[in-house]
């Protein structure tokens, strides 16, 4: 039957694509759907930063494998990702960031990112030649961190997926979940086409509560509104992406492969719910925010501005689990660090998923867990 | 201070018509991924970058409907507008930044 498969995706993002690409390679028929066209939820509207810095084990690992993933993408897709370790320098200018900054980097080493060290602001200068370092007291620079082009990374699994037998629908939302006997069967389209799998796994991002709902599963996602924005290319000047946590900080780095500034920042107070709606106050902020680091930027151009949804759980850790419902997985949540977890996460979903096991890989990331301690390096 | 801008040489063969001058997009590239299923222009921008340069698609908006309309057999009346996005001309950072309160 056409409308059979062996698992069913919902969402088109980094998390869909690269799940749906590792059980395609274990040989399994995959159809993917996404509501838009590929990427048109955050996957697509993020900057594109890959890091390794964070503050749990689990985490630190699984990123140290997805930049792996990263490094040996053109090969693996056949395509050109844009993967480029330009590293990632987050800066400290009060006592308490580096201090915490440095308590981290322990949990970092051990962990076995070997490559992660404090920098006092005259290496931070060295460094960042252009970087404004007054009141800065240093960083946590880690130059295996890097970046890649999110709409390659996402369109390299879809292809990938579509060579190995697996079918890709785009404007195909999914408005219900099919099931019989307490076990997921299949998936409802709006359209009311239906198609069937013993798999159904939940990739849609700030729209997980939503797709989890239509099975009448929670899940603990909650989306917000994030902008952004991009500037003209100019010659590439070797900053890492800089990550200010100040009041008035954000997060920027230049594009390796065409020299474009992109950058932004996590509003304060937070904007809750799914709206894309871009705000002069951002357009015109992130730009002082960005001058105040590196001032020489003061001519470059912004070309374009966006905003998206951006998924928060209550950790900041994502959900990687089956749910009540047999057969139904969800994998979502990853609040801004999903680009970069992407890979390595697909990669274990798929695993997870192919071994039928009862418990999640990751105890820490279980759907129905206790949320606790967050992720301070969001 | 200013940069120079950066500009990725690729020169495509002659044969192949440059559809988006800002991001040096060729025919091909367009036509490549259409092959891969897209349908609207702004998954082809998406794509191959085609509307994302400087003048944001103004110059080469129209040429990638045509190619989809040549293609899809889509009626220009039925093609779905490419999401517009501020700012609508390419301004400094320091003009912007200098206008935030
Ligand atoms: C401004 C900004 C900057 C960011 N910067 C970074 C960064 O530098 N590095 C990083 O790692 N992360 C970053 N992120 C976070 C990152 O974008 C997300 O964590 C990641 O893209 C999530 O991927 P996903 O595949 O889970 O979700 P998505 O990419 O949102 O994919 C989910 C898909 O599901 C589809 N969908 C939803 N409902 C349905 C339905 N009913 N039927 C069918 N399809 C459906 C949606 O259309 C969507 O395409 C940033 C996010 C924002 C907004
Ligand atoms: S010609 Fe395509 S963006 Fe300018």
């Amino acid at each position: 039957m056409a409308n059979t498969s062996d698992i069913i995706i919902i969402g088109g993002g980094i998390a869909g694509t690269a799940t749906g690409y590792y059980l395609a390679k274990a040989g399994l028929q995959v159809a993917l759907f996404d509501k838009g066209f590929l990427c048109s939820g955050s996957t697509g509207r993020c900057i594109g930063g890959v890091r390794q810095q964070f503050t749990s084990e689990s985490s630190i690992k699984l990123m140290m494998r997805s930049v792996e993933l990263f490094a040996g993408m053109d090969e693996e897709l056949g395509t050109e990702v844009h993967w480029h370790p330009g590293g990632y320098l987050f800066l400290a200018h009060d006592e308490q960031k580096k201090q915490a900054f440095l308590d981290n980097i322990r949990i970092q080493q051990a962990a076995g990112l070997k490559d992660v060290r404090w920098v006092d602001a005259a290496e931070a200068r060295e460094i960042v030649p252009l970087l404004d370092t007054a009141g800065l007291l240093g960083g946590s620079y880690c130059p295996t961190d890097g970046q890649a082009y999110p709409f390659a990374v996402v369109n390299g699994y879809a292809q990938m997926i579509r060579k190995l037998g697996g079918r890709v629908h785009a404007f195909s939302e999914v408005g219900g979940i099919i099931s019989a006997g307490g076990a997921a069967t299949g998936i409802r389209l709006a359209s009311g086409e239906e198609h069937h799998a013993p798999v159904v796994v939940n990739c849609a991002g700030p729209w997980a509560a939503e797709v989890g709902a239509l099975a009448g599963i929670e899940v603990p996602v909650e989306a917000e509104r994030h902008e952004a924005l991009i500037t003209e290319g100019v010659e590439y000047l070797g900053i890492p992406m800089l990550v200010d946590y100040r009041a008035d900080g954000g997060y920027f780095q230049q594009f390796r492969h065409n020299g474009q500034f992109i950058g932004c920042y996590s509003p304060s107070p937070r904007v809750p719910g799914h709206s894309a709606g871009s705000t002069f106050e951002f357009l015109t902020d992130m730009p002082r925010r960005m001058l105040k680091l590196v001032p020489a930027l003061a001519e470059v151009k912004v070309v374009r501005q966006w905003a998206g949804s951006y998924e928060v759980t209550p950790d900041g850790n994502p959900v990687l689990d089956r749910t009540e419902l047999a057969g139904f997985y969800v994998l979502g949540g990853m609040c801004g660090h999903g680009f970069m977890l992407g890979p390595a996460m697909g990669q274990a979903m798929a695993a997870f998923v192919r071994s039928g096991a009862k418990e999640p890989p990751y105890p820490e990331f279980a759907l129905r867990r206790q949320f606790g301690r967050a992720e301070a390096m969001k | 201070m200013g940069f120079n801008r950066a500009c990725v040489i690729r020169m495509p063969d002659t044969a192949h018509q440059i559809i988006c001058r800002c991001e040096d997009v060729t025919e091909e590239e367009v036509l490549r991924a259409i092959a891969q299923g897209a349908v609207t222009a702004d998954e082809v921008k998406r794509l191959t970058r085609a509307g994302m340069g400087h003048c944001q698609g103004r110059t080469c908006r129209r040429l990638v409907n045509q190619l989809l309309a040549r293609r899809l057999g889509q009626r220009p009346a039925d093609q779905k507008p490419v999401t517009q996005r501020s700012p609508l001309q390419p301004v400094s950072l320091k003009v912007l930044a200098d206008s935030n309160q």
